[in-house]
């Protein structure tokens, strides 16, 4: 890609920022609410999709750093008494670390391996997290103290998405990512060719681990209540695996589209039926996997609408 | 006639690897001559490609030397073998199918040049096997032929000093045959070291100055082209026993 | 009998030997609880529910083997079917008295319905779902399987909600001595359990489309050539590992409490059973789910806040197998 088009791109994410920046003053709070919780998604396909679209490890259990995320801030909120936003540096350091100690023996693994392992972690930290009561309070969750900032989270998120998309942009756009590529291609022609496909593996890790332990404990400081429950939900994991292959995975687009169509969707339309919603998500899991692998992106490109490949 | 130890590109000393009862390299040694075309040979199941594993890393032997510049190889993962200066080729070619011809080659590691001089070398790689053309274009949807070139020329990236192709003419046409031996002597005259495992006679025979024979994880011979289409043990070992 | 399967037999014989030891060796340690005779018969009852534990699980995962074994293929939504099939059993259960009949129909009884429903439900799924992308990239397969599993809990939710619920079968305990006594029904679905799975055993060993099944597991390829329609075995294969699935559903519904909900959990339970007994390997899913069992209730009666740590007890011992013995206790070498 040339310099030019770097530029425009630049170009479009200031104009789309300035938008975003403007959005609170002039909304309700439902709507400001909505497109915050929008730009966490974003952060959450993009994330996931640096480890899973990038280097083909499939995560079923992204939630894990979300959740772990959300929880070291509030407990450092609620029971420690900082404000909220120093706890977010706290909670991607403890993202980070968790991601090189689950990372480093399961990325050994390939395919659906890692896959049910890592949704086995998820769901293995759910339970720690509800049996460490000391810690975590357990079951009953934790309540925040009840002060007004959803301006603030809002700057907080959309600061996070930029800081995301940014990564993304240059994951998407550098040798790194092209390295990554070759990791899910073929891991042994890669490593044939000098990458050292360890250390690659558990950067991309760390890297899809850090936005999402952030965005938890910001949503934890808008919503003021977590509990194990929720903040590990495997529907979250779901949602942000099923936005990223709808957009299109291995892209920076795809998952900024899949997460804004499919938010948007989840919104206004099915949450009026929350069961009903529930099964048409697994019924579009099915058919997003079965008829549309490569995603919306996939479909332009095959079109002629895009480029095809990251670098130019 | 032993080489001197400047002549040897690659000393391969008493190397063995069994996977389970099976011995595929049973004690084989190998002097590969420095700045020379070698030749690899034997029949189905000799141990050819395992050995070919076994320098570049992919399984790392059980027992024996591989001596490179003085330094022991084996057991080493395959990226820092890669980044000695050795690299190789595969018998079935494993290019990335989904990533452009272009992206393929910037994918390797271990280049301590600025990133304008490796888009740059690409570029000049990509020339040299005629694949300019298909820049943009995905892995997977390159001929065969195409996709051999693109590996080769992939390997090609870090101006390593020893090259071993496995089975280069396997599934290549003719005219892209002679295409590909011509960078082969072209990278000879450079200097480099290339090693062959060939099932093609003519090219082995025609193109090889020093060949190497395999036969149940031993090596039965070395010698010249003639020497080895001489040599008893060989024929008996392509056609004698069962 | 192969080499393999005697070995097997050793195996678990050592295993037991070895988890009813442990305990009784740190009570010797810790100097507390060597004489006392209650917790000698705790211990007992424990070890012994684990192994009846052990049959229920054995079913999910003998299942999951199977589909695995041929297709390469792991089916997430299995758990999904344990629960349908548990669901149907407690269906057929109140169905009289919903219709105002005074009888109840026998949770064993109603398996003649829900098998053959569940096996013609994972028919269904592979023809129309999966044939068309086993052999493909291999996550496909995993990301179907998991829409399906998400649709089937949440319709399952929304007709049942998600209250849990109970058969009560058989409440009554066996005693063996004053002291050591297991459940009635527990004894009962370890006996299902047992036959059901030496049932399905001989079928693959002797009956000609087991034998069938078995060249589709081992090439399919090959089985192809030789005249086998490998898409027909894959239907049956999948609607047998479904239908083994439900039969698991009965006997968890006859002695647990199930929602919609728990079937992730036996989901993970029967991956990690066949990561621990050697992926595609029958006898090896039997061996790896009674052990399973076993340490589970070890766990919950050694432990202190044990029962919650249960949960993560497949969790654990997946991720050591897959760390220490990628190819699981009885699985082939290549893998």
């Amino acid at each position: 890609m040339t310099r030019k088009e770097h530029l425009i791109n630049l170009g479009y994410l200031a104009a789309f920022l300035a938008v975003l920046t403007v959005l609170p003053s002039q909304f309700s709070v439902y709507i400001t609410s909505f497109i915050m919780f929008t730009m966490m998604y974003v952060v959450l396909a993009l994330s996931w999709n640096i480890i899973s679209g990038y280097t083909g490890y499939v995560s079923f259990g992204h939630v894990l750093f979300y959740g772990v995320g959300s929880y070291a801030s509030a407990i450092l909120v609620a029971d420690h008494g900082w404000h909220w936003v120093p706890t977010l540096a706290v909670s991607a350091l403890v993202g980070v670390v968790i991601a090189v100690a689950i990372g480093f023996p399961v990325l050994r693994l390939k395919g659906p391996y890692f896959a049910i392992a890592m949704l086995g972690a998820a769901e293995g930290t759910r339970v720690i997290v509800t049996v460490w009561d000391g810690l975590t309070h357990g079951g009953e969750g934790i309540s925040l103290p009840n002060v007004e900032n959803s301006t603030e989270t809002y700057i907080a998120m959309l600061l996070l998405m930029v800081a995301t998309i940014a990564v993304s942009y240059w994951v998407g756009h550098s040798r790194f990512g092209i390295r990554l590529n070759a990791i899910r291609e073929d891991e042994l022609a890669a490593e044939v060719m000098g990458i050292n496909t360890t250390v690659y593996k558990l950067a991309a890790f760390a890297l899809s681990a850090v936005f999402p332990a952030i965005a938890g404990a910001i949503q934890a400081n808008k919503t003021l209540y977590i509990d194990p429950e929720t903040e590990f939900f495997i529907l979250i994991t779901i949602t942000m695996k099923l936005m990223a292959m709808l957009g299109g995975k291995g892209t920076v687009i795809g998952p900024i589209v899949g997460a804004i169509v499919l938010y948007s969707v989840q919104e206004i339309v099915w949450i009026r039926f929350p069961q009903a919603h529930l099964i048409a998500f697994g019924i579009f899991l099915i058919l997003v996997a079965r008829f549309m692998p490569r995603g919306l992106v996939g479909f332009w490109i095959d079109r002629g609408w895009a480029r095809k490949g990251m670098v130019h | 006639m032993a080489l001197h130890k400047d002549e040897i590109a690659l000393d391969v000393q008493d190397l063995h690897k069994h996977f389970g009862g099976i011995k595929a390299v049973d004690g084989c040694s190998l002097q590969f001559p420095k700045g020379k075309i070698s030749g690899l040979i034997g029949p189905n199941g000799s141990g050819k490609t395992t050995t070919f594993n076994l320098l570049t890393g992919v399984t790392a032997p059980d027992s024996g030397k591989i001596l490179y510049n003085g330094e022991n190889l084996a057991g080493l993962k395959p990226y820092k073998i890669f980044r000695k200066g050795i690299t190789r080729t595969f018998q079935i070619t494993r290019i990335y199918r989904e990533m452009t011809t272009f992206e393929n080659m910037l994918s390797v590691a271990g280049l301590s040049i600025p990133e304008r001089e490796v888009r740059q070398r690409a570029e000049e790689l990509m020339d040299f096997v005629n694949l300019t053309g298909l820049r943009d274009e995905y892995g997977g949807n390159l001929s065969y032929g195409q996709q051999k070139l693109l590996e080769f020329s992939r390997a090609l990236m870090t101006d390593p000093d020893l090259i071993l192709l496995d089975e280069p003419a396997a599934g290549v046409n003719r005219t892209l045959l002679v295409e590909l031996l011509k960078h082969i002597h072209e990278l000879q005259e450079q200097g480099k070291t290339i090693i062959i495992v060939e099932h093609d006679m003519n090219v082995i025979m025609n193109h090889c100055e020093k060949i190497f024979v395999m036969d149940y994880g031993v090596k039965i011979a070395e010698g010249l082209p003639e020497e080895i289409q001489a040599n008893k043990q060989v024929i008996e070992a392509y056609f004698g026993h069962t | 009998m192969e080499k393999s399967e005697v070995r097997s037999i050793y195996l678990l014989a050592g295993f037991l030997v070895f988890a009813y030891a442990l305990p009784f060796a740190v009570g010797v340690w810790t100097d507390s609880i060597f004489y006392d005779r209650q917790w000698l018969a705790d211990l007992a009852t424990v070890a012994l529910s684990g192994l009846m534990q052990g049959g229920v699980y054995a079913m999910f995962a003998v299942g999951l083997t199977l589909i695995f074994g041929v297709m390469r293929v792991i089916n997430v939504a299995h758990g999904e079917l344990v629960v349908l099939g548990a669901y149907l059993t407690w269906v057929m259960f109140n169905m009289p008295e919903w219709l105002g009949i005074d009888v109840y129909v026998d949770p064993l009884l109603s398996m003649v319905v829900s098998l053959p429903l569940a096996f013609l439900l994972g028919y269904g799924i592979q023809k129309l779902l999966l044939n068309a992308v086993v052999g493909g990239p291999e996550l496909t397969p995993l990301l179907i399987t998991f829409g399906i599993g998400i649709s089937l809990v949440n319709i399952v939710e929304w007709i049942f909600t998600t209250d849990y619920h109970t058969i009560p079968y058989e409440p009554d305990a066996i005693h063996l001595t004053a002291s050591i006594a297991v459940g009635k029904n527990k004894v009962i679905s370890f006996g299902m359990a047992f036959l059901i799975s030496m049932s399905v055993y001989i079928f693959l060993k002797v009956a000609r489309l087991g034998k069938a099944i078995r060249a589709t597991a081992q090439n399919a390829d090959v089985a192809m050539v030789c005249g086998i329609n490998i898409y027909s075995i894959y239907m049956i294969t999948f609607g047998l590992g479904a239908a083994l699935a439900a039969a698991g559903g009965t006997l968890v519904s006859i002695q647990f409490g199930f929602n919609p909900e728990t079937g992730l959990q036996y989901t993970v339970v029967a991956f990690a059973i066949i990561i621990l007994g050697g992926r595609g390997n029958f006898i090896g899913a039997l061996i790896g789910a009674l052990m399973l069992g076993v340490i589970e209730n070890l766990i919950a009666f050694m432990v202190p806040n044990g029962s919650a740590m249960v949960e993560i007890a497949a969790y654990g011992l997946m991720i050591c197998t897959l760390l220490i013995r990628p190819r699981g206790l009885m699985g082939a070498k290549e893998g």
